[in-house]
């Protein structure tokens, strides 16, 4: 099997992900911890490219490293202390060796269950207009479809009544937004 | 795309979700113009809604004569057992608004969205017992819990509210993490995410059954954080008691039926291929439940507390009807004793936390065990109730708990036959019932042979939700033939 | 190969980068740096810098921020269809309008609860 520069991207766009997610667990600052998760979230667009799902790439760009980033960093500076190095946390070993435990065992099952990948179907050329379609179609997403619009909706009220400050405030909270 | 027909997608078998749904999206918008202070108002609204969507179910049920059918093409199944968990949900959900009605004002977080997210929440319930798509009961299980995730913090800024939102919805969207990767890992091994697909990769083995079934062991861990079996328990105590007491019985009984409502289908529907696997597995997730919810129940002095770990205990007997139903030919039997046990608990836990909200004080405190001391003397048709909850949660005669524990332990004997695990989880489960005796029994003493001036406050609305739960729990107890025929025609179908 | 229509994107992304570390590097490079303490610390309009320049920012920008996700997420999910849009016809438009209606009902209720206002 010989290198192509295929190889060479996928292998950048795992180091940004990979990379990405340990920067977001070492690091003890929250902002930059958000900021090495944006990175992360770019390698898994890149990697959707490279499997050639242009449009969950798209979605990735678009929800995660466009919203979901901006969201996060606003709720990192929404919180008492901003720039404060957190104390390292006490289980990190014990965390690391569950995690090293679970992509053991996936990564067993997945290498001596599945030695006989099958290589997957040409994506077809027009599949976002299968997937516009496969949207509205009751045999493949209506259901679902409708149901995230109510889920959506269900997110919005929360988030409102979470957010919405028209309660009384304990003092600490007023405290907090004074130059505002 | 051919144009679906009328037939397949079948509107008329969902009506009763699509009423909720519709009814409170409509009550969505005449909430905002409901002046605050009046809104009981959407209150009861909500509960002609439910009502609506109950008479919907009582003419789908006529109409189906227990036949089992698919809407929107076989992304829903309407049979039996979806028809009477969905009876449950509305049950639930009209008497989780009437123990709002009051506590609410008194509480001063009266807020509309208190009653639209309940129905948002309970219609995720019913999506959740028809999903026959595994895409579906991801996106129904996050239709039940976020607004629960909300409801929990609704006493905002209460602390230990808040506090019991946080730590909710941290260990909430962790199981739906957990529950995702279990779908993918089970779309990996069979290609669908349609029941019946999984069902008919599987029939067919190798090799999709390895993936499935790590798949199959992560769905069991998303749920089991859901319906509370150790040791995914954690959350359980602080949630139960940091929630508004009205959001914690409806969550109780709600959240628990809604999970083991996907539970079951897609384990016993789709995955009988594998059954000894989860079979066991479930049978050891119940009896480590069983085991540590009524040990620990002991030591609680908070009786919410000590009603959030006998809610874990109870799941522990529902996993083990769950555990019997690993053959296909003790399904029938298993199934229709989990649901009766779910409605039986429905009522008598509904019914308990009812009765608690009517000591809890404004402040939020009243909730020890010693708060309760002196009600027999004070209130004793309240504490005659409270008895009988009690006694129906311990399992004891005339009650509908004891009623629902002899179909879960009848259906686990029949099914042990060859299977140790399901005889083990059985005597567990008996042994278990002895020893929740103690500190169910301990309330009851503590109300007729301590003194105490209990302060209640019994308004309408939680007078009628507690005879209506008493009521019933008397009436399943002492004749439970007739619910438990329409348990065991529930079918769980596998229809598509 | 797909992968190669997102080459010009590649290249694009790359000019940006190098173009970012010449603007910052150049001056650091090549014009003079003499410190002092006075030149070293933060610049707040040429007043002595009071307190600390990150502060917290009040909650409303948390609520803007999640109404972004909420209505970005609509819109990807809306992608898909306008691509189809002839296709699909009046079947299609039903079908999605339910999904648009149920999100402008939680429009509405964000536009009367306030949660568009700023004060």
């Amino acid at each position: 099997m010989s290198l192509t520069p295929l190889h060479a991207i996928f292998a950048l766009m795992s180091l940004f992900t990979v990379g990405g997610a340990v920067g977001v667990v070492l690091n003890r600052n929250l902002i930059y911890a958000a900021m090495y998760l944006v990175l992360s979230l770019f390698g898994i667009a890149g990697l959707f490219i490279l499997l050639e799902a242009p449009f969950l790439a798209a979605v990735q760009i678009l929800v995660y490293v466009g919203a979901i980033s901006v969201l996060i960093t606003i709720t990192v500076m929404v919180t008492r202390c901003v720039f404060c190095k957190e104390p390292p946390p006490r289980q990190l070993t014990l965390v690391a060796v569950m995690a090293a435990l679970v992509m053991v065992t996936l990564g067993f099952v997945i290498m001596t269950r599945f030695g006989g990948l099958t290589p997957a179907a040409d994506v077809p050329a027009d599949s976002i207009e299968q997937l516009g379609v496969a949207f509205v179609n009751p045999q493949a997403y209506l259901v679902p479809f409708e149901v995230a619009s109510i889920l959506l909706l269900g997110a919005l009220i929360g988030a409102i009544f979470i957010a919405r400050d028209d309660l009384p405030r304990d003092e600490e909270a007023v405290g907090g937004d004074d130059h505002a | 795309m051919n144009l679906p027909t009328l037939e397949s997608i079948n509107l008329l078998a969902v009506l009763p979700v699509l009423i909720v749904f519709g009814w409170t999206l409509v009550l969505l918008v005449i909430d905002l113009f409901i002046p605050s202070g009046r809104k009981y108002w959407t209150a009861w609204l909500g509960i002609l809604g439910l009502l609506g969507a109950a008479v919907a179910l009582a003419v789908r049920f006529i109409d189906a004569r227990g036949a089992a059918v698919t809407a929107f093409d076989g992304m829903l199944t309407v049979d039996g057992f979806s028809l009477f968990l969905q009876a449950i949900f509305i049950l639930t959900a009209v008497i989780g608004i009437l123990l709002a009605l009051d506590f609410l004002p008194r509480h001063k977080i009266e807020r509309g969205e208190y009653y639209i997210l309940l129905l948002f929440t309970t219609g995720g319930m019913m999506i959740m017992s028809m999903a026959a798509d595994l895409i579906v009961v991801f996106l129904a299980l996050e239709l039940l819990s976020i607004p629960l995730y909300i409801l929990t913090g609704f006493a905002r800024p209460r602390a230990d509210s808040e506090e019991a939102a946080m730590k909710y919805f941290l260990l909430g969207a962790f199981a739906s993490g957990f529950l995702v990767f279990g779908i993918a890992l089970t779309y990996g091994g069979t290609g669908t995410t349609s029941l019946v697909g999984v069902f008919n990769q599987l029939a067919e083995g190798e090799p999709s059954r390895d993936l499935a079934l790590v798949g199959m062991a992560l769905i069991l861990v998303g749920f089991g954080f859901k319906v509370a079996a150790v040791p995914f328990h954690m959350w359980t105590p602080d949630v139960y008691q940091g929630a508004p007491t009205p959001v914690t019985a409806f969550m109780s009984v709600g959240a628990k039926a809604g999970g083991f409502a996907a539970l079951m289908r897609i384990l016993i529907v789709a995955m009988p291929a594998v059954g000894e696997a989860w079979g066991m597995l479930v049978a050891i997730l119940a009896m480590l439940t069983m085991i540590l919810g009524n040990v620990v129940a002991i030591a609680q002095r908070n009786i919410k507390r000590m009603l959030a770990y006998s809610s874990i205990a109870h799941a522990g007997y529902i996993l083990v009807a769950v555990s019997a139903a690993q053959r296909p030919e003790d399904a029938p039997l298993a199934v229709s004793a989990a649901i009766f046990y779910l409605l039986t608990y429905a009522f008598t836990n509904l019914g308990a936390f009812g009765v608690v909200l009517a000591v809890e004080r404004e402040d939020g405190s009243g909730n020890l065990l010693e708060d309760f001391a002196g009600l027999g003397r004070s209130k004793p048709v309240l504490a005659a109730i409270m008895t009988l909850f009690m006694l129906s949660l311990t399992g004891m005669p005339v009650s509908a708990g004891l009623v629902g524990k002899f179909f879960v332990f009848q259906a686990a004997i029949n099914a042990s036959v060859g299977n140790p695990w399901i005889l083990a989880a059985a005597i567990v489960g008996i042994v278990t019932s002895v020893i929740s005796a103690f500190y169910y029994i301990r309330i009851i003493l503590i109300m007729y042979m301590q003194e105490g001036e209990p302060q209640v406050v019994l308004k309408p609305a939680l007078t009628v939700a507690l005879a209506l739960t008493a009521l019933a729990t008397l009436i399943l107890g002492i004749i439970p033939a007739p619910v438990f025929q329409l348990a065991k025609d529930a079918l769980l179908t596998l229809v598509g | 190969m797909l992968v190669q229509q997102y080459l010009p994107i590649a290249i694009l992304v790359l000019f940006a980068i190098i173009m970012a570390l010449i603007v910052v590097f150049t001056s650091v490079i090549f014009g003079p740096h003499r410190p002092t303490k006075k030149k070293l610390a933060p610049y707040e309009s040429g007043m002595t810098p009071i307190g600390p320049a990150v502060r917290r920012l009040p909650v409303r920008f948390y609520l803007v921020a999640v109404l972004f996700i909420l209505f970005d997420v609509e819109i990807i999910f809306l992608l898909p269809y306008a691509v189809v849009i002839r296709q699909l016809g009046l079947y299609g438009l039903i079908a999605t309008g339910v999904f648009v209606v149920i999100l402008t009902v939680g429009l509405l209720y964000e536009w009367k609860k306030g949660g568009l206002d700023w004060e």
